[in-house]
């Protein structure tokens, strides 16, 4: 089976009509993953921590955001969770608009790849972040990553 | 002679693991072999721990004192990440 399937669980996806700012948007993609009890509710605190210190540098490009600390600020299980706001955010005035959260907890430097290869290959398809930003349901979302290799 | 390169981002699991998927393919595009790449957190940029290091400009006021880095204006962008690699090479 592969890797994506134990990386991003169907529940961890999630689409919301919309956030006020980034600290918020950094806990509503965290806090799926504190439900699921793959990391501590802690580790929203620390990714804030983090951005206040480095800024946002996990903004990688227009509409994506890969909102991760790291595996020593409350990680608990390897796992990713997907969240799609309506409406964009800025994590800073100069940014990028973001519409996708994607939030990554990992336990090692290594075993996160394929996940992050499946979302790396999605989103260098204009289409497919097209299908993404326009999903009307969650299983959508999920099916467009768990398939973006294999594709 | 560049024989190591270190992509570095905050925590060195996100964002600094795609730029060495891209660093690796566009060293291999660029045809130059017996190059290692790695990814790291911003604390493991060192001078001496690579010859080259790559970061995002979110970080760029964060490696001043490194003698050889690569700022990607876009992360995501391999073109981009391939043209500044090759000018590096090429500096050689």
């Amino acid at each position: 089976m592969k890797e994506i399937y134990n990386m991003l669980k169907r529940e961890n996806v999630r689409i919301l009509p919309r956030v006020e700012n980034w600290r918020e948007a950094i806990h509503v993609a965290v806090q799926p993953l504190v439900d699921g009890g793959f990391c501590e509710s802690r580790y929203i605190d620390e990714i804030i921590k983090n951005t206040e210190k480095l800024g946002p540098y996990y903004v990688l490009c227009e509409n994506l955001a890969l909102v991760h600390g790291s595996s020593d600020q409350g990680v608990l299980k390897r796992q990713m969770a997907v969240t799609l706001l309506r409406e964009p955010i800025k994590f800073k005035e100069d940014g990028y608009d973001v519409r996708v959260l994607v939030t990554l907890a990992a336990t090692d430097p290594e075993s996160h790849m394929e996940a992050l290869q499946a979302m790396s290959e999605l989103f260098s398809t204009p289409e497919n972040v097209e299908k993404v930003l326009n999903a009307e349901t969650a299983d959508e979302i999920y099916d467009l990553f768990v398939h973006a290799i294999d594709e | 002679m560049i024989r190591s390169i270190m992509c570095c981002c905050g925590s060195g699991l996100g964002s600094s693991m795609l730029v060495r998927m891209n660093v690796e393919k566009a060293v291999q595009k660029l045809g130059v072999s017996g190059v290692s790449v790695s990814h790291s957190s911003l604390s493991d940029a060192t001078e001496g721990a690579a010859d080259l290091f790559v970061v995002g400009k979110d970080l760029a006021n964060f490696v001043k004192e490194l003698p050889r880095v690569v700022i990607l204006d876009n992360i995501m962008d391999k073109e981009e990440l391939e043209t500044k690699l090759k000018a590096e090479f090429e500096k050689e």
